[in-house]
């Protein structure tokens, strides 16, 4: 158990700004903050729970088949998660459930499973998957927050620019998607880089 | 060949697991979630009718020809008084969105003012067509008169126009035909001077 599996999936392996991963949801949901954490914390419930399953599975799973039988795992979990939701948490529901569906084609947790999971222990696996989730969240919610600033005036719903501010819609239009993320990676690539001389 | 067989034999082990979990968690949830369904709807009758006491479900002949005449509603109720009087109309319309259909629940009193619409289960996009579920794009509706059709538009509303919601005018569109539909097959009763059951 090493501890900076936990760790870096936060900064150093940001799934978003280093990895590149998970890009359709991450453009679609950002519109607001809200949206960015509700969609990071459905994600990491399901990355952990089939980090954990892949990792329990990796040596009865034959390399050939590995990728079907991965997106099987994790089509199920997202499946019956999203079941449990509606049944009995209608509420929470309500507010995550168009999240659910957009899990399944999340790369992140194809890639994790690929790419960790399917070689290392269940615990080390468990703490991969917390700390990309939180990384993932965390990266969502910036971009949220910054496209729901811009677009709309607002950081979680709060108006914080006044009245008087005219929101540019771009914001949270699909193209300030790419216009956003395009700048805060720029941004973050920047910060590495000095961070590293 | 005994490698593809072997293969093929886990990779099949994997599915029926997931299908064997899947259809348990339907089994488990799935009266939950009509229930839970069934409630959403009484409640979302109450609030576009409110001063009804009781609701009475269409039936039969007058349900088939309103549904086939008027497309896409899906589900009518009568409005009824504690006394038995008609107070007026609920329709359970699914208009096509931007991605699948929209329920769209109107309530329109005996005397033609649409007293209320509430959005259900919908897969718009988060931020942008889901906006159609807040109040403020779905309290528009309330007030309107069933004489003129509901128009959209898209800076200043006026007469009987509503404001589209900014990047989603598709949603929009969808939810304002399901209204116009309700309203007209409102229009159809009156002129027949009201149901028989």
């Amino acid at each position: 158990m090493k501890i900076s599996n936990l760790t870096k999936g936060i900064l150093k392996e940001n799934p978003i700004f280093v990895q590149l991963l998970g890009m359709c949801p991450t453009l679609a949901v950002t519109t607001s903050a809200m949206n960015g954490v509700g969609m990071g914390l459905a994600t990491t419930a399901v990355l952990v729970s089939s980090n954990i399953a892949i990792s329990m599975l990796r040596k009865f799973i034959p390399s050939q088949v590995r990728i079907p039988a991965f997106i099987v795992i994790i089509a199920s979990f997202v499946t019956v998660v999203g079941m449990m939701m509606e049944a009995f948490v209608p509420a929470l529901f309500q507010s995550l459930g168009l999240f659910i569906p957009l899990i399944v084609v999340n790369c992140v947790i194809l890639a994790r499973a690929e790419a960790f999971a399917s070689k290392n222990g269940v615990v080390d696996s468990a703490l991969d998957g917390i700390g990309m989730g939180v990384g993932f969240t965390l990266a969502l919610m910036v971009l949220g927050a910054v496209r729901e600033l811009i677009g709309n005036g607002s950081i979680f719903g709060f108006g914080l620019l006044g009245a008087s501010y005219k929101p540019a819609l771009i914001m949270i239009l699909p193209p300030g998607g790419f216009l956003a993320l395009g700048l805060l990676l720029a941004l973050y690539n920047n910060f590495q880089i000095k961070k590293a001389r | 060949m005994r490698d593809i067989l072997k293969t093929g034999l886990i990779l099949l082990l994997i599915c029926v697991v997931a299908a064997a979990a899947l259809g348990a968690t339907n089994e488990i949830t799935k009266d939950k979630i009509l229930e839970q369904r069934f409630l959403a709807n009484e409640t979302a009758k109450k609030e576009v009718l409110s001063n009804a006491t009781t609701f009475e479900d269409v039936t039969g002949s007058s349900l088939d020809e309103i549904v086939t005449t008027f497309e896409p509603i899906q589900e009518v109720y009568v409005g009824l008084d504690a006394s038995g009087n008609v107070l007026g109309y609920v329709f359970k319309s699914t208009p096509t969105g931007f991605s699948g259909v929209i329920e769209v629940v109107t309530g329109v009193t005996i005397d033609g003012t649409i007293t209320g619409v509430r959005i259900g289960n919908h897969q718009e996009t988060p931020g942008l067509g889901a906006k159609a579920k807040d109040s403020a794009f779905y309290s528009q509706y309330a007030g309107k008169l069933s004489s003129t059709p509901i128009g959209i538009s898209k800076s200043e509303p006026a007469g009987n126009d509503i404001q589209a919601i900014t990047g989603a005018t598709i949603s929009s569109v969808a939810v304002t035909g399901g209204v116009n539909a309700s309203v007209d097959a409102f229009n159809w009763i009156l002129e027949k001077g009201g149901l028989e059951n």
